[in-house]
């Protein structure tokens, strides 16, 4: 016992780099906060408690032997310079300063499109299966210990959708995955951004409302064809609907039709991959709107990408599994980063959640199946920017841009290579030193 | 297929139509491993293999550039550079400049490739897992696929007293010709077993060697009374009593004796108890899984108590990493579980602590052994992988996939390097085995060419998705009975 407890008290110096995310070093003042009010932010009442603590110190420069900037260059020895958490030079062919940070390759913070971090199942309404104006904003915690997990392994910014129970399931909510302890102190402007599901996994757990007693898992769709039905009967109406005062809920399946709202929907085997797509195509056709799509968990995209290209629509692939096979019992070849890249289909990786292994591993796992490094680096970096539409902000190593910055201790996405260090706007969340 | 309708409900039935569909995937489809290539060696004659490599690592001693390796008889007869060791003008020649030859990786505990991994019974040393060991198995194949050249294959955690495992070599269609150590040990569990409490999971393990004594006192005092009633037991098992089994010999055994054992003939006792009498004896080695670092102290004062420690191998949780320094003063090796880094949430402050558990035990100075026991992208490679990511010198993570577990198995002549008198296992890498990009091309098992990837008709499903004409299974029909869809996943 005694033993037990020395070493719990050892635990912290047996640790890589120290994390410092929970410090009181994050204070600084806010951006534009949202409107609506944050529930998760006053959890730990950490503003009032921090609100005359220093600014944390967001200028540094940074060596590296190689610096990948998900530009299409490579730079060799190269100091990069950052100014009030902007990156304001980068010197290849330069030489360490005393005080720079230092590491074997560098590259852009890492984006993970598909990050569920929130409560899960308690996530999910249960009053309806379309909910396109409920808010991720309400469901995701800043003190949940997975973000941590995330800035350790790399990624600095994660699209937050809700879980795959609901058809329609809402807006999801882009962050930074460090920084202030407050959601408006993270939440990034981009695309916004409407999520919900295809196939088997929103009906699953519902009953018909028959025989047994009324609980809340009556409820409809009860197949993968009412799931479908739901979506849509639900842009059929919208699109029926006066452009004013239908209210919130129309007013954002008008602007997914519109193209003003991208809809990004979950479909991992083939059949709601083309149900996604042809839900789009119907739109079109029905002179309704073009539907800006990215299909999520698309496992099996590498079955048909003609297809894919010819709606348009970008994807996120989920993690790589061990035997093949994702949830909905989809198959994922080990080649479907590449069946894409070659098809000319703009993809971004996820890891959804870092249960498994994480981003930068599958990024790994790409290259594996037969993608470059510089292709693997695109597909966690700007590809995924552009997805979301913070890639004005995001997704490279270029002058002006957030200095979002990960340090390796080798060539990134090696199962042998490490995140070292971590800068997100300038701050160093994880301390290479 | 109408002959397996009337089989459909029955799991024998099941099992006949999965043979039957396998069958029907080709000739080449014979067993896991034999769906690659078939072997061509009739001749009556020692075979010898040569195999050509742009690099050879051998883990013992440096690289060797244009190395090559001569196999004879099933056994490595020579290591060197391309230059120095020449081919024997009979050998079948493996050329391959552009990949790496490496030894193959040492899976020191899984519970895999058995049908169930744990009986009911909560003290079962007379089970083997020969007898649940299936060689058609996907886990040996897939085993291969990433590089394993042998396996220690143990019951689950899920016991007090499992039975023995043997370790194995991912190939072959019997589990004798598979069989690379028949009594590697046995399985023990000091964390509570299921609907078991910490206390009386300690309790049965420690009833387990109190109810052997108490059964060994017994059959001294029977014997001293004259009471013949273990021979007549003994001889209506049917057990020998010929040879060395007919001689008492006194109890060998570092903590405790049985005045008087050498007057009962080893064939006597009960086959029931025999292999917990090996392990007091140190014959038989244990693996004691433990749950969390509470459960080493109770492994650890167990194996005190009846002598085996130093027998004893620990196949540890990943939260167990707390009891290294216990494990360093006990002077036990350990194996860890694939998932490497422990994640805990400080109580008071809520801030969660990642340790990674390798580095723990290597800066410890524990000898460590890596595991991977579930799916084939947390294979060995990976795991090893991972260890130097973390800071581990590279020589170390792999000798934590390859020489250590081989120690551990009592395999380090055999297993773990390429070297003269090592068993003649040979996995040829794409290129670096700890690289991502790396693939597993080709194995040769005791000089046997078993594996070869361009030919392996589920990689290419895996890796691409298309199966090459000729190879996809007719679908039974009527198949659907377990409600799982793994019909495409054969």
């Amino acid at each position: 016992m005694i033993s037990i407890l020395t070493t719990l008290l050892l635990a912290p110096a047996l640790q890589g780099p120290a994390l410092l995310a929970s410090s009181a070093l994050f204070e600084h003042p806010s951006e534009a906060p949202l409107q609506a009010p944050l529930q998760a932010t006053t959890r730990k009442g950490s503003q009032a408690a921090k609100a005359d603590g220093d600014a944390p110190k967001n200028s540094w420069s940074v060596f590296a032997d190689k610096v990948y900037t998900s530009t299409g260059s490579t730079l060799e020895n190269a100091l990069v310079v950052i100014t009030d958490g902007k990156i304001s030079a980068i010197t290849p062919g330069a030489s360490a300063n005393d005080d720079s940070l230092k590491a074997t390759t560098l590259t852009a913070g890492l984006i993970d499109a598909s990050a569920p971090i929130h409560l899960g199942f308690e996530s999910v309404e249960q009053s309806s299966e379309v909910t396109p104006s409920i808010s991720m904003e309400y469901g995701v915690d800043p003190f949940d210990p997975r973000w941590e997990r995330l800035v350790r392994s790399g990624v600095t910014t994660a699209f937050v959708p809700p879980l795959n129970r609901n058809v329609v399931g809402g807006l999801g909510i882009l962050l930074k995955t460090a920084g202030p302890e407050t959601l408006e102190g993270r939440a990034l402007e981009g695309a916004e951004i409407l999520c919900g599901a295809i196939g088997g996994l929103p009906s699953s757990g519902n009953r018909p409302a028959s025989g047994t007693p009324n609980t809340f898992y009556n409820r409809r769709p009860t197949t993968r064809m009412g799931v479908e039905w739901e979506w849509r009967k639900a842009l059929f109406d919208a699109a029926q609907a006066p452009a004013e005062g239908a209210g919130k809920d129309v007013d954002i399946l008008q602007d997914v039709l519109a193209g003003k709202i991208a809809a990004f929907i979950q479909a991992y085997p083939t059949q709601d991959i083309r149900t996604a797509v042809f839900l789009k195509e119907e739109m079109q056709r029905e002179g309704f709107g073009e539907i800006r799509l990215v299909i999520d968990g698309a496992a099996e995209a590498w079955r048909e990408p003609d297809l894919l290209v010819r709606s348009g629509a970008a994807v996120v692939l989920p993690p790589m599994p061990g035997q093949g096979r994702t949830v909905d019992q989809a198959f994922m070849a080990a080649n479907t980063a590449k069946v894409l890249q070659d098809a000319g289909v703009p993809f971004a990786l996820s890891a959804n959640d870092a249960r498994t292994e994480p981003l930068g591993i599958q990024a790994g796992f790409a290259m594996r199946g037969g993608l470059t490094r510089e292709q693997a680096l695109r597909a966690v970096t700007i590809t995924p920017a552009q997805i979301l539409g913070v890639d004005s902000r995001v997704g490279t190593l270029e002058v002006g841009k957030d200095a979002d910055i990960v340090l390796w201790n080798g060539e990134p996405f090696e199962v042998t290579t490490r995140a070292i260090g971590v800068l997100v706007d300038g701050v160093l969340v994880v301390d290479p030193r | 297929m109408s002959f397996t309708t009337s089989f459909q409900n029955t799991r024998s039935g099941r099992a006949l139509l999965s043979a039957a569909s396998r069958l029907s995937m080709g000739a080449t489809v014979l067993g896991a491993a034999a769906l690659f290539v078939a072997p061509v060696h009739a001749s009556a004659q020692v075979a010898k293999t040569a195999i050509k490599a742009g690099k050879v690592i051998t883990l013992n001693g440096e690289p060797i550039e244009n190395g090559i390796i001569i196999i004879e008889g099933g056994r490595v007869t020579a290591v060197g550079s391309q230059e120095d060791v020449q081919i024997p003008w009979d050998a079948e020649v493996v050329d391959q400049p552009g990949m790496t030859a490496f030894p193959g990786f040492v899976e020191s505990h899984v519970s895999r490739g058995i049908d169930r991994e744990n009986e009911t019974l909560d003290v079962a040393p007379f089970l083997n897992v020969r007898d649940s060991i299936d060689p058609v198995n996907f886990y040996f194949e897939d085993a291969l696929r990433n590089g394993i050249v042998v396996m220690n294959v143990q019951q689950g955690n899920d016991t007090v007293v499992a039975g023995q495992g043997m370790v194995v070599k991912p190939y072959g269609m019997t589990v004798e010709s598979m069989m690379v150590k028949p009594r590697a040990g046995i399985k023990m569990s000091a964390a509570p077993k299921r609907g078991k409490s910490r206390a009386t999971q300690a309790q049965a393990l420690r009833g387990a060697f109190e109810d052997l004594k108490r059964y060994l006192d017994e059959m001294v005092q029977r014997k001293k009374d004259g009471d013949d009633y273990d021979r007549r037991e003994a001889l209506y098992q049917g057990r020998e009593l010929e040879g060395e089994a007919a001689k008492g010999k006194a109890l060998q055994s570092e903590a405790w004796t049985i005045e008087g054992f050498e007057r009962i003939p080893r064939g006597e006792v009960d086959e029931k108890q025999e292999p917990l009498l090996h392990v007091i004896e140190g014959k038989m080695p244990v693996f004691m899984w433990c749950g969390s670092a509470a459960d080493v102290h109770t492994a650890l004062r167990v194996a005190d108590t009846n002598g085996f420690t130093k027998h004893m191998t620990l196949v540890l949780d990943n939260s167990c990493w707390k009891a290294a320094p216990k494990i360093k003063a006990a002077g036990v090796s350990v194996i860890l579980e694939d998932n490497l880094a422990h994640r805990e949430r400080d109580p008071i402050t809520g801030e969660e602590i990642e340790t990674f558990v390798p580095k723990v035990f290597h800066d410890a100075g524990v000898p460590f052994a890596l595991s991977s026991s579930t799916d084939s992208n947390r294979s060995l490679w990976f795991q090893a992988a991972q260890c130097v990511a973390a800071g581990i010198p590279r020589e170390a993570a792999l000798a934590a996939a390859t020489s250590v577990p081989a120690s551990i198995l009592g395999l380090s002549d055999r297993v773990g390097a390429l070297k003269s008198g090592a068993d003649g296992h040979v996995v040829l890498f794409s290129g670096d085995p700890l690289s991502v990009t790396s693939v597993v091309e080709h194995v040769i098992l005791d000089g046997v060419h078993v594996y070869d990837r361009s030919k392996d008709v589920r990689v290419q499903q895996l890796t691409d998705g298309t199966r090459p004409p000729g190879t996809v299974a007719e679908e039974p029909e009527e198949y659907e009975g377990d409600g799982e869809d793994d019909s495409d996943n054969q």
